[in-house]
């Protein structure tokens, strides 16, 4: 009858509803029912009291929600991270090719300047020559000249050896290397003889002349500022029938 | 080489030559040429600026015998060995 009176929230604690239910009626089952409920609070006394537990509810609400969005950033950034990581690709050859770095840039060199260029006298740059073969061919290949000397901007001319000292005949291909890698930018060849295949009959003997010049823009970089010495290697690989080497653009038939 | 697995690090990337490749000298038509072109490198200490003409006249070889496309001598960098035109003073070689 008054229980839910008594156990309605309100401020006054549960005492003060209790004696107020006792007039009238029969005070003594209302007190019985008081006592019962007191006692029934007072174990559950351990719990805050009415107002404490409405601002521990409502900031439970609010750590809630601030868990929420903490988890719904985090998980944000983790989804970003990951999206970074993919679009990092085409964003760093991007970034290349704006500051040049990475060797993506070459100086601009086409056929018309070989025409106009000017050899510029002062800066004498040492070319060595270096020929290599994989173990698998059987050629004897080798430079002719160990060094020359040249100028940036102006051609140069140099001969390489090979030989073919066994009884059948042997198809090979080369590829080139420069050293520093650098200055392999600036190392043009007009002509040469890698990349193509070329065959040697059995005990035959040629010269390989390589035709190249130096870009004369060699000169003004700073950083090739202490290159004196540019090396030059060609290594001869044997070309096996279909296979294709995947070399730069290079299309040959 | 460029098969080291360095990120960032610079790799050579071999470029194909702009005329393309020298057919092989089978028959050693220009061995004559080259062996005077070889004879003056080792006489001016492999100074390549002083034997021009014997390479200029080796490519000249190449080119009569088909061993190499014909192009002028200006294209290949020999302008200054070229005769000059009556105007004009003789270059230096």
């Amino acid at each position: 009858m008054l229980l839910p009176l008594l156990l309605r929230p309100s401020f006054s604690p549960p005492l003060t509803g209790c004696v107020r239910g006792l007039h009238g009626s029969s005070q003594r089952t209302l007190l019985s029912q008081c006592e019962h409920l007191l006692r029934r609070r007072r174990p559950a006394s351990r719990l805050p009291t009415r107002n404490h537990s409405r601002k521990s509810r409502g900031q439970e609400e609010e750590w809630r929600t601030r868990n929420k969005t903490v988890l719904t950033y985090i998980a944000a950034a983790g989804v970003g991270m990951i999206g970074l990581s993919y679009a990092s690709v085409p964003l760093y050859r991007l970034y290349c090719q704006a500051t040049g770095l990475g060797g993506t840039a070459v100086a601009g060199h086409d056929t018309d300047q070989v025409e106009t260029m000017k050899p510029v006298k002062e800066r004498i740059i040492k070319v060595t020559f270096n020929a290599d073969t994989h173990a698998s061919i059987q050629w004897n290949f080798r430079p002719q000249q160990t060094e020359i000397y040249v100028v940036p901007g102006e051609t140069a001319l140099a001969f390489y050896r090979a030989k073919n000292p066994t009884d059948k005949p042997i198809i090979g291909i080369s590829t080139y290397n420069v050293v520093p890698f650098d200055a392999g930018q600036y190392f043009n060849k007009i002509q040469c003889f890698c990349f193509e295949e070329q065959r040697l009959n059995p005990h035959e003997e040629v010269d390989m002349p390589v035709f190249f010049y130096i870009d004369p823009e060699f000169d003004d970089d700073p950083r090739m500022a202490r290159v004196d010495t540019i090396t030059l290697s060609y290594t001869f690989f044997e070309a096996k029938e279909g296979q294709q080497l995947p070399l730069p653009g290079y299309s040959y038939n | 080489m460029s098969t080291a697995m360095n990120f960032g690090t610079k790799s050579f990337k071999p470029r194909a030559p702009d005329k393309g490749s020298f057919p092989l000298d089978h028959f050693g038509e220009c061995k004559a040429f080259k062996e005077k072109f070889m004879q003056c490198l080792r006489e001016n200490t492999f100074d390549n600026s002083k034997c021009r003409l014997q390479s200029k006249d080796y490519l000249e070889c190449r080119m009569d015998h088909q061993l190499m496309a014909r192009e002028p001598l200006q294209k290949l960098g020999f302008k200054d060995l070229m005769d000059p035109p009556p105007s004009q003073e003789g270059s230096k070689p």
